[in-house]
C-alpha cells in the first residue's frame, strides 16, 4: 500500500516548478564565480605556461612564509582555591527546573567548570520525564545573551547600586499605601511556591498590592469552564498515557498547548502499535495545520468560528447515543460531513479511555467540551483534576481590571514580573503605565514593557536562582543556580522580599563569613528564604531533594484522583450554539509556534533558526493560506498579503500557501515582531528590524485566538521566506513507509514488505560487520510513530555540537548547517469523499490533476492532507558513498561502524556531500563564529561560554555532519575501560535521543544481542531508507502506522 | 671578706649547675643551626623579621642566658612562676603560646642562641627572582632567521634582475653606439659569474644541472625543516610566573605527581593544581632560613595571590583581592585533537614520565615530546595494553588468544620486538574519530 503513496514536500515539487527542477540539479545554490573572476580586467581565459609558474612560485614561496608563523604564547589559569565538587575537565550535573515558561519541566543541568553548557529533561521529573522541547533546550543561550541588562535602569540610565534603588521604591509604595492607591503585581503564572509566599510576604507590608496573574497566551476559558461546572478555577493534569481515544479541538497539545513535553510523553504511550495494548485513536479537527494536526490518525478542517457548533453536535451524538437530553440545537450535519458522529462514535467506544480537548479560549466551547468528558467518564481516567495542574492560571478579567485602573487612575502602581503586555497584550499599555507613580519590571533585558518603565530591575537567569516549583498540584520540583550570576541582577522575589523587610537576616546565614581560603563562601538570601520554607516539610531531607530536584509526599498521588463534583449545564449555552453556526467570512487564526512559544524568548536565534515543524519556515513569521483562497488572491509562491481586521493592519506580510489550512481560514503565528528583543529578534533603539510581525495586535477584547472577518488582499511586494524543506526532493523513492493498524495486526511487515536486492558492491566487507568482532556496532533506531516532528533533536543537536546559526539569507542559498533534520512529506488523504477507508489515498499525478480539474476551486484534497515526519541525519552507512570519493581521506570508516569526519583533513571538495543520498552533510561557507557578519552570540566572549568543548567549531572550507556524537561514545566507553566494565555495560545517549519527549530515538551497540537496538533492528516494522542503494545504514526507521478507522 | 666568700660561694654553686656545660665546649654554633631547623624553630620564628614569635636577631642582647634557658624549655612553667619578662612578652603577642622544647638541653639551647648571634646579616634584598612578564612565553622562534634569509634571497633576486637589465640596457646602447664588441662580450649575464667552461655550456643543461646540484638539497632541508619545526614546540620551557621546580618537588621531596595533578585519573586534564593545593604545604613551608629571615620571594607570590597575610590575625589572614595566576601553557595540543590524561594513566597505565620525560630532573619544565600525530600514532602502533586484566577488553583478549592459538592473523599480534601483545592500533586506535571530532 504504502508504494501508491505519493509524498511531496511542498507546492513546488508537486507542480515541478521550474525553479525548483533547477534547483534539485544543483546540490549547492551557487556554483563558484569562476567565469565572472577569470573574464575581469587582467584575467584572460587563455593562461599561459609563464603565468602558471609565477602563480605557482609565488603560492608555494606564499605559503611556506606563512607558515613560519610565531606561536602565540597560551595561558593556564587554574582555580585560586578549587571547589571541591568541580574537576576540570568532567562535567557535573545539577537537577534543577526550566523556567522558560510557566510550564516548569524538571531538568538536569550540565555544568563544565562553573559553566552550564546543556539543558536535558530530567527523568525523575514527572513533567518532563526526561525529555525537553526545543524552547527548553535553546533557554541556556538566553543566559549567555550579552544584551541582558548588566546593571538595573533607573529612568533610563544604569544604576549599579541596589540599596538607592531599594530605599526609593520603598519610600513611593509606602507612600501610595497610605495614600490608598492601589499597586498591581503583574506575573506570569506563578505556581513556585516559595515565590508566592515572597508576594504574600511583600502585600502584607503593602496592603494596597494585588497580585494579578498574566498569561501572554491566555487559557482564561478553561480555567473559568471549570469554575464554573467544577467549582475550581484551575487546568486539570490531563492524562494522555490513559487515553485510547483522544479528539482534540484546534488544541496543539504536543506542540504548544500547556504542558506539551509531557503529553508529548503521555500521547507517545500508546502511539506504538503492540499486539497486547493495541494503538490509541487520535482524531484532530482544526483550521491551521499544527503539529498535533500532523501526527492525528484522522485529521479534518474545520473554520475556527464554528467550534462550538462542532463540539456541540459531537455532544449531541454522544447524548443521543447514551439516551441523554440534547443541547435543544438543529443538529448540523453538514459541519464536516459525518466526521463528528464517527469521531464520537470512536469515542463511544473507548468511553472511559477517551479524551476531548479543545483549544479555544472560549468559555462556551469548554464548558460543552467538560460536558462530553463528563459523559464519556474521562474525569477518572483521562482528566485528573484533584491533583490539577498549576501551570496556568492568568486571569483576564483582573488583568482588564488592572488596565482600567491604571487608566482612571486609581492604580497607581504597576509591578511587572515576567510579563510584557505591552508586546503581547491587546490593549495600550505603553500609554496607561505612563499615567502610574510607580512603574517597575523585573524584566532581565530591555523588553517592550521594561524600556516604558521607571525602573528595570533585572531578574537573574532562571540557571541562576534559587527557586521551587508546584507544577502539579503536590508535586514539587526545585530550581538551583549552576552559575554565579553573570551580571548584576538579582532574583525578582529577593527585590520583593527586601522592600518588605522580610528578607532572612544573614544571623540565620549558616554561610556567614564562612571561607575557604580567600574564597568566601556566600550564597543567596533567597536560598535562606527557600530553604526555611522547606524546613518543616523536608527537614534534613532538603538537600537530597535538591540534589534529586523534585519532591511528593505521596508517590502514588497521581494515581488517585476522584470525579469531580459536576454543577455545569450546557442546556443553557443553545442561543449562543445557534449564533456562533451561522458566522461567515475568513476566519484568522493566531497560534504559537512550536519554537518560539508566546516570543519571550525573542532574542534567542537557536529557535529562530529550527524550521517550523509543519511549513520548515524559519526566521520570520507568515500568513498561511489555503490554497482555494490563495488562487481566488492570486497569491503565489513567494508573494505577500495585506491583511486588517478590527483597525489593524498589517501590509506586504509574507504569505505560504499551507496545505491543509482549512478553507475560509488563515494562521498566523505570535510571538515574533519584537521591537526591543535585542539584535536578533529585532530592536528598533539600535537600528535592528523587527523579525516578523506582532499578531498579538490582532487579539480582541475576549483574547480568543480566532478572530472573525479578516480581510485579505493582495500585497504588492514579494518575499522569500526562508524555507528549509524543499532544499532536497524526494524523486519519487521510496523513502518513507506508512501501513495502517488494520493491516499491521494482519501482517506486521505491512507497508514494509518491499525488500532490496542487494545487487552487487564494490567494497570489501567491513571488519565490524563480520562475525566474532570484539567491537561496537553503534546503530539507530527511529520510530516514526512516536516521532512527532517537534524538532527538540534540532535544536539540542545544535547546542550539543556547536552548530553554528547561519541566518535568513545562508538558508534561502540552501547553506543551513543543522546535523539533523526532520523532513515533513505531505500527502493527500481524500476524506471528504471515502472518509476512513484508509485506501483512498489520491496516488498518482494523473489523478491529483484530475481532483483538481473537477475541483472546482474547492480544494478539498488541500485541505485534507496526511504528513509524516521523518528525522534525517547521516545515516552512518557500512559502504559509505562518501568516503570512496573522499580525495584526501577526510572521511573514513571506524571500526565501530561510525562514519568519521576529520575536519583538519577536509579541503573542502563537497564532493562526499555531492555524493550522499541522504543529502546529510553540511558545508562551512563561512567562518560562523568571531564573525560579525553572524551576529548570533557566537562573536562574543559570553555567547561563546555556551559552547561544548569537546566538540571542535568548525572553520570555513570544511564539511559536517552527525558524529552519532562521538565525544559522548568516547566518553561512556573510557568510563566503562576506566572501571573495568564489560563493553555491554557501556551506556550512551546521543543528544537527539536524550531530549526526545516521545523517545522516539534508540541509540546503541548492535553487537550486544540483548540491547534494545539490537531487538528493534530484527522489528518488522524497521527499514533502511534507500535500501536499494545497498549504503547499509546504520540507521533504521519504523514504519509508520496510522490507526485509520473503518466504522 | 664575707663579699668574697659570697662570690665564690655564689661561683661554686652556679659551676655545680652548669657544669655539664662548662665541661663541654664553648657553645656551638654550626650545632644550634641543625637543632634550629631540627626543631622547626622557623615556622614560628624568623631572625630579622616578627612572625607567629618575636624576631631573633639579638636575643642574646636583650634577655640573659638562663632567662632564654628557662623560657625556651618550658615557658609556660616560667611564666606561671612569675617572671615578669616572660608574661609580658606573652601578652604582647596575643596569649599566643609557644611550644615546649623540654628536649633541649641548656646547653643545647646556648648552643641555638649561638648560632642565632652568628648568623650572618641578610645581604641587600635578592630583586632577580622570575618575573612575570607579558612576553615570558614567547619561543625563541629559530624560524624568524629563517624569514630573514628568504628575505635576503629574494633581494638578491631583485638585484640580480637589476643588473641584467642595467647589462641588457647597456648592451642595447652599446649596439646603437655600434660597439659590437662590448655588446658581444656579455652575451649572457651570468657568464662573467662562472668559469668559462661553465658559462659557454648549454643554458639548459646548466640549469638542470644547477638545480640538481643546489635545488635539490635545500628542498630536502626544507621539508624536513617543515615537519620537524615549524609549529613543533619540543624543548619549549618558558619563564613560569611561579619558579616551581619539579626537581625539588618531584625529584628530591618524591611528592607523588598525583598529589598535585589530581584530576589525572578522571579527568581529560592532569590540571595545574589550584592554590589550596600549595596551601596545604606552604602555609608552614617559607624557607625563611633560607632567605635570612624573609619568606621565600616565590612562596610570597602564592601568598600574594591568595591576598594572604601570614601574619595576619586568626580568621583573618585572607584578604579580598586575590588575583589567579596566569601559567604559561607549555603543552598546546591544536583545538581539533582530544586528548584525555586518564585514558593514558587508568587505563593505558602509562608512568607520567612516558610522555613529559624526566620530569622528576627538570628546574624548569619544558615539553618533551613532539606532540606531533606520528608521535602518537608510532605509541597506538608499539604498546601493549593490558587487556586481560581489563574486563571492558574481554571480547578482544578472547579473540587474540583463539587467533593465537588457531593460528590465525596471528602474526598482528606480534611486535616489532618479538613480544605478543594487544595495541591500542588493533581496536580501532589509529582511527579518525578516536582524537579528532
Amino acid at each position: 500500500m504504502s508504494n501508491n503513496i505519493k509524498y511531496w514536500k511542498g507546492e513546488e515539487e508537486l507542480n515541478r516548478d521550474a525553479q525548483f527542477l533547477a534547483n534539485q540539479k544543483h546540490e549547492f545554490s551557487e556554483a563558484l564565480p569562476l567565469e565572472e573572476v577569470l573574464s575581469e580586467d587582467g584575467f584572460e581565459l587563455n593562461s599561459n605556461r609563464r603565468d602558471f609558474l609565477k602563480y605557482f612560485g609565488f603560492s608555494v614561496t606564499a605559503v611556506a612564509l606563512a607558515s613560519c608563523y610565531k606561536t602565540n604564547v597560551r595561558y593556564a589559569v587554574p582555580y585560586l582555591v578549587k571547589p571541591e565538587e568541580v574537576t576540570p575537565g568532567v562535567a557535573n550535573y545539577y537537577r534543577s527546573t526550566c523556567g522558560d515558561c510557566s510550564v516548569g519541566c524538571g531538568v538536569e543541568v550540565k555544568v563544565r567548570e562553573g559553566r552550564p553548557i546543556k539543558l536535558d529533561g530530567s527523568p525523575d521529573s514527572f513533567v518532563s520525564k526526561g525529555g525537553l522541547c526545543a524552547t527548553g533546550q535553546a533557554s541556556i543561550l538566553s543566559l549567555y545573551d550579552m544584551e541582558r541588562l548588566a546593571n538595573p535602569l533607573v529612568k533610563g540610565a544604569e544604576q549599579k547600586d541596589w540599596t538607592a534603588i531599594d530605599s526609593e521604591i520603598k519610600g513611593t509604595l509606602a507612600a501610595l499605601n497610605t495614600q490608598g492607591k492601589k499597586v498591581v503585581l503583574l506575573s506570569n503564572s506563578i505556581h513556585s511556591p516559595s515565590t508566592l509566599k515572597s508576594i504574600e510576604a511583600f502585600k502584607s507590608v503593602y496592603t494596597n498590592v494585588e497580585h494579578v496573574s498574566y498569561d501572554a497566551v491566555s487559557y482564561n476559558a478553561i480555567l473559568s469552564a471549570n469554575q464554573a461546572d467544577f467549582g475550581l478555577r484551575a487546568i486539570p493534569n490531563y492524562r494522555f498515557e490513559n487515553a485510547k481515544a483522544i479528539v482534540s479541538f484546534g488544541a496543539d497539545f504536543l506542540g504548544t498547548w500547556i504542558s506539551p513535553v509531557q503529553f508529548q510523553n503521555a500521547y507517545s504511550a500508546h502511539r506504538r502499535p503492540t499486539a497486547e495494548g493495541g494503538m490509541s485513536v487520535h482524531i484532530q479537527f482544526e483550521s491551521n495545520l499544527s503539529m498535533t494536526g500532523t501526527n492525528a490518525d484522522h485529521r479534518f478542517p474545520m473554520v475556527a468560528s464554528k467550534e462550538l457548533a462542532y463540539v456541540s453536535t459531537m455532544y449531541n451524538y454522544i447524548a443521543k447515543a447514551l439516551g441523554l437530553t440534547q443541547i435543544p440545537v438543529p443538529t448540523n450535519s453538514e459541519l464536516a460531513g459525518n466526521s463528528i458522529e464517527t469521531a464520537a462514535k470512536v469515542l463511544l467506544n473507548n468511553k472511559g479511555k477517551a479524551l476531548v480537548i479543545s483549544g479555544s479560549n472560549s468559555i462556551e466551547v469548554q464548558k460543552v467540551v467538560n460536558a462530553i468528558n463528563v459523559l464519556l467518564d474521562s474525569y477518572t481516567s483521562t482528566i485528573d483534576l484533584t491533583n490539577y495542574s498549576k501551570q496556568y492560571n492568568g486571569d483576564d478579567t483582573a488583568v482588564n481590571n488592572a488596565f482600567a485602573g491604571l487608566n482612571n487612575g486609581s492604580v497607581a502602581g504597576v509591578i511587572f514580573y515576567g510579563t510584557n503586555p505591552v508586546f503581547n497584550h491587546n490593549k495600550e499599555w505603553s500609554a496607561a503605565i505612563a499615567k502610574a507613580k510607580l512603574s517597575v519590571s523585573f524584566a532581565s533585558s530591555k523588553d517592550e514593557t521594561a524600556a516604558v518603565c521607571q525602573y528595570v530591575l533585572p531578574d537573574n537567569h532562571f540557571l541562576e536562582s534559587w527557586s521551587d516549583a508546584e507544577p502539579i498540584k503536590g508535586l514539587y520540583h526545585f530550581t538551583q543556580p549552576t552559575i554565579s550570576k553573570v551580571f548584576n541582577t538579582r532574583q525578582a522575589q529577593e527585590s520583593l522580599l527586601s522592600w518588605a523587610n522580610a528578607l532572612p537576616g544573614s544571623e540565620n546565614d549558616p554561610f556567614k563569613n564562612k571561607r575557604i581560603l580567600s574564597q568566601k563562601q556566600d550564597v543567596s538570601p533567597f536560598y535562606l528564604f527557600l530553604k526555611s520554607n522547606w524546613e518543616a516539610t523536608l527537614g534534613e531531607g532538603f538537600n537530597k531533594a535538591l540534589e534529586m530536584g523534585y519532591y511528593q509526599a505521596d508517590s502514588n498521588v497521581l494515581n488517585t484522583f476522584t470525579m469531580p463534583a459536576y454543577v455545569g449545564s450546557v442546556a443553557s449555552l443553545a442561543p449562543a450554539i445557534s449564533k456562533a453556526a451561522s458566522s461567515t467570512g475568513i476566519d484568522l487564526v493566531l497560534y504559537q509556534s512550536v519554537g518560539m512559544r508566546d516570543g519571550s524568548s525573542g532574542n534567542n536565534p537557536w529557535l529562530f533558526e529550527m524550521p517550523d515543524p509543519v511549513s520548515k519556515v524559519c526566521w520570520d513569521n507568515y500568513v498561511s493560506l489555503p490554497k482555494a483562497l490563495a488562487n481566488k488572491l492570486g497569491v503565489e509562491k513567494d508573494d505577500t498579503v495585506n491583511i486588517e481586521v478590527n483597525g489593524v493592519k498589517y501590509e506586504n506580510v509574507p504569505a505560504l500557501i499551507q496545505p491543509g489550512q482549512a478553507n475560509n481560514t488563515v494562521g498566523l503565528a505570535v510571538g515574533f515582531g519584537h521591537t526591543h528583543a535585542g539584535k536578533v529578534g529585532g530592536s528598533i533603539e539600535n537600528g535592528f528590524a523587527p523579525v516578523g510581525i506582532n499578531a498579538y495586535r490582532f487579539v480582541n477584547a475576549s483574547r480568543s485566538n480566532v478572530i472573525s472577518n479578516v480581510q485579505i488582499t493582495k500585497g504588492e511586494d514579494t518575499y522569500v521566506l526562508a524555507q528549509t524543506q524543499t532544499h532536497h526532493s524526494i524523486e519519487g523513492r521510496d523513502i518513507v513507509r506508512e501501513s495502517n493498524f488494520t493491516e499491521w495486526k494482519k501482517n506486521p511487515k505491512a507497508g514494509n514488505e518491499k525488500a532490496a536486492t542487494h545487487i552487487y558492491t564494490i567494497w570489501e566487507k567491513q571488519d565490524y560487520l563480520k562475525d566474532g568482532s570484539p567491537n561496537h556496532r553503534w546503530g539507530m533506531a527511529i520510530d516514526l510513530n512516536a516521532c512527532t516532528g517537534c524538532g527538540a533533536c534540532v535544536v539540542a543537536c545544535s547546542i550539543e555540537n556547536n552548530v553554528p546559526v547561519v541566518g535568513r539569507d545562508e538558508i534561502r542559498l540552501r547553506r543551513e548547517m543543522h546535523w539533523i533534520r526532520i523532513d515533513r512529506y505531505y500527502s493527500f488523504s481524500n476524506t471528504q469523499k471515502e472518509k476512513f477507508e484508509g485506501a483512498s489515498y489520491i496516488t498518482r499525478e494523473k489523478q491529483i490533476a484530475e481532483v483538481d480539474d473537477t475541483d472546482k476551486g474547492e480544494f478539498a484534497h488541500w485541505e485534507n492532507i496526511q504528513v509524516v515526519h521523518q528525522p534525517m541525519l547521516c545515516q552512518h552507512c557500512a559502504q559509505a558513498p562518501c568516503e570512496t570519493v573522499c580525495p584526501v581521506l577526510a572521511t573514513s570508516h571506524s571500526s565501530e561502524g561510525l562514519n568519521q569526519m576529520t575536519y583538519n583533513r577536509c579541503i573542502g571538495t563537497k564532493y562526499c556531500g555531492n555524493n550522499c543520498p541522504y543529502k546529510v552533510r553540511r558545508f562551512n561557507w563561512f567562518r560562523y563564529n568571531d564573525n560579525d557578519a553572524f551576529d548570533f552570540h557566537f562573536n562574543n566572549p559570553l555567547g561563546k561560554m555556551v559552547i561544548n568543548p569537546d566538540v571542535t567549531v568548525r572553520t570555513r572550507g570544511v564539511m559536517e555532519k552527525c558524529s552519532f556524537c562521538v565525544q559522548r561514545i568516547q566518553e561512556s566507553k573510557l568510563k566503562a575501560k576506566r572501571e573495568g566494565k564489560s563493553m555491554k555495560e557501556v551506556e550512551v545517549k546521543t543528544a537527539c535521543q536524550r531530549t526526545c519527549p516521545s523517545n522516539a530515538i534508540v541509540f546503541g551497540d548492535l553487537h550486544n544481542p540483548e540491547s534494545e537496538i539490537s531487538k528493534l533492528f530484527k522489528n518488522e516494522r524497521s527499514f533502511s531508507v534507500l535500501d536499494e542503494l545497498n549504503v547499509q545504514p546504520s540507521i533504521k526507521y519504523m514504519t509508520k502506522i496510522r490507526n485509520t478507522q473503518n466504522i | 671578706m664575707n663579699k668574697n666568700r659570697f662570690k665564690i660561694w655564689a661561683i661554686a654553686s652556679l659551676m655545680a649547675i652548669t657544669t655539664p656545660t662548662f665541661a663541654q665546649d664553648a657553645p656551638n654554633a654550626d650545632n644550634g643551626k641543625k637543632l634550629y631547623e631540627a626543631n622547626n624553630c622557623g615556622s614560628c620564628h624568623a631572625l630579622d623579621k616578627k612572625m607567629v614569635g618575636p624576631a631573633l636577631r639579638g636575643v642574646h642582647e636583650r634577655r640573659s642566658e638562663e632567662w632564654l634557658i628557662q623560657w625556651i624549655r618550658n615557658n609556660k612553667k616560667f611564666r606561671e612562676s612569675g617572671d615578669p619578662d616572660a608574661n609580658k612578652l606573652y601578652q604582647e603577642y596575643g596569649g599566643a603560646a609557644m611550644n615546649i622544647f623540654e628536649n633541649l638541653t641548656p646547653a643545647q639551647v646556648l648552643d641555638i642562641v649561638e648560632y642565632i648571634k652568628t648568623a650572618p646579616a641578610p645581604s641587600a634584598p635578592k630583586t632577580t627572582g622570575p618575573v612575570v612578564d607579558s612576553n615570558a612565553g614567547d619561543q625563541d622562534d629559530s624560524s624568524t632567521k629563517y624569514i630573514l634569509l628568504i628575505l635576503v634571497a629574494v633581494f638578491a633576486i631583485v638585484l640580480m634582475v637589476l643588473a641584467r637589465v642595467k647589462n641588457t640596457l647597456k648592451r642595447i646602447a652599446a649596439e646603437r653606439d655600434g660597439d659590437v664588441e662590448s655588446s658581444k662580450k656579455h652575451d649572457r649575464w651570468y657568464q662573467k659569474f662562472l668559469p668559462e667552461k661553465l658559462g659557454k655550456m648549454n643554458p639548459t643543461v646548466l640549469a638542470i644541472f644547477t638545480t640538481l646540484i643546489i635545488g635539490l638539497p635545500a628542498a630536502w632541508y626544507g621539508y624536513k625543516f617543515g615537519i620537524t619545526e615549524v609549529g613543533v614546540q619540543k624543548g619549549y620551557a618558558p619563564t613560569q610566573p611561579i619558579a616551581f621546580s619539579h626537581k625539588l618537588h618531584a625529584g628530591e621531596l618524591k611528592l607523588d605527581c598525583k598529589y598535585c595533578h589530581s584530576t589525572v585519573e578522571e579527568s581529560k586534564s592532569a590540571s595545574i593544581p589550584a592554590l589550596n593545593t600549595c596551601m596545604n604545604c606552604h602555609k608552614g613551608v617559607q624557607l625563611t632560613d633560607k632567605y635570612h629571615g624573609e619568606i621565600s620571594p616565590e612562596i610570597k607570590k602564592i601568598y600574594a595571590a591568595l591576598d594572604y597575610d601570614p601574619e595576619g590575625m586568626p580568621g583573618k589572614e585572607f584578604g579580598n583581592n586575590p588575583k589567579p595566576i596566569r601559567w604559561v601553557r607549555i603543552h598546546n595540543l591544536p583545538d581539533h585533537a582530544y586528548f584525555n590524561h586518564s585514558q593514558h594513566v587508568v587505563v593505558g597505565k602509562l608512568q607520567c614520565q612516558s610522555c613529559h620525560g624526566p620530569i622528576e630532573k627538570m628546574e624548569v619544565v619544558q615539553q618533551w615530546s613532539t606532540l606531533q600525530m606520528g608521535w602518537c600514532i608510532d605509541c597506538h602502533r608499539n604498546t601493549g595494553i593490558d587487556a586481560a586484566n581489563n574486563n571492558y577488553y574481554a571480547a578482544l583478549h578472547s579473540k587474540a588468544q583463539k587467533d593465537l592459538k588457531e593460528k590465525q592473523n596471528h602474526s598482528q599480534y606480534f611486535g616489532p620486538d618479538g613480544k605478543v601483545k594487544i595495541t591500542p592500533a588493533m581496536n580501532g586506535g589509529l582511527e579518525c574519530a578516536k582524537c579528532h571530532y
